[in-house]
């Protein structure tokens, strides 16, 4: 079980890191919002369902649960908040030249 | 219906509570009632959440977040970054509340699409690349939220 837990963890860690070189490595506002759904969605949620495996059925178990389902609503809320802020005050994406 | 609602707000608060005590307990109980008690009651021509959906979309969108999301990994480790990011008008059947709020989410939830604007008929959505659109532009997600609210409630 703590095997499992730790897997589950590394591959959280894994998109955590990706999403964190996506936030240095994108161009602007919009596809760096991209990188931080990376992180938010598929890094924190393997990071806390590994800690829930490692907890074992218990309270916490519970409340890890609760915590991830507060994960999964407020981000893309908080997302999209920030992009139509940054489309509203007259952002627009860069978009890429064709080599 | 509010009773329901009375017990899953006294379940919460049973979770997040340390201690067991009858003061907390009873507490926790009193609360969830009067909150349940104060809050509005549900518009009469509110469309009917299906559970049986619900259970179903969840695990579906969770594939779909976790495909896209090994794609936009390549995408971001490539040395190239070859992503070639627009914004797209989607248009949509779905009109009421509940169903822009559950496919703005989802879209915003998958990496690789992000709902930028919200009207009523119209999402304006930003894709990194013209592949994460997929699903999108097939229709397949409107199709699957369409389903997750069923025909109007009676009365």
């Amino acid at each position: 079980m703590t095997w499992l837990a730790i897997f589950i963890i590394a591959v959280g860690l894994f998109f955590l890191v990706v999403g964190s070189i996506g936030i240095l490595r994108l161009p602007d506002v919009f596809s760096r919002a991209h990188a931080l759904s990376l992180t938010d969605s598929l890094g924190a949620a393997f990071v806390l369902a590994g800690l829930a495996v490692y907890e074992g059925f218990t309270v916490n178990f519970l409340r890890i649960v609760v915590v991830l389902l507060l994960v999964y609503l407020m981000n893309p809320v908080i997302s999209h908040a920030t992009l139509r802020a940054a489309y509203r005050s007259g952002l627009r994406p860069s978009v890429r030249e064709e080599k | 219906m509010r009773f329901l609602s009375a017990i899953a707000l006294f379940a919460l608060w049973m979770v997040l509570s340390a201690s067991y005590n009858v003061a907390h307990v009873a507490l926790g109980a009193v609360v969830a009632i009067i909150v349940v008690w104060l809050s509005p009651k549900a518009a009469p021509n509110a469309r009917r959440f299906s559970l049986t959906a619900a259970i179903a979309y969840v695990p579906w969108l969770f594939i779909r977040v976790l495909k896209s999301g090994f794609h936009v990994c390549g995408l971001i480790l490539k040395p190239g970054l070859p992503i070639k990011p627009e914004l797209i008008k989607h248009k949509t059947e779905l009109s009421s509340d509940g169903e822009l709020v559950v496919l703005g989410n989802s879209i915003t939830l998958t990496p690789g699409t992000i709902t930028v604007e919200v009207a009523a008929g119209e999402l304006i959505v930003h894709a990194i690349d013209p592949s994460s659109q997929q699903d999108l532009v097939s229709g397949a997600l409107d199709r699957k939220v369409g389903q997750l609210f069923t025909a109007k409630e009676s009365g």
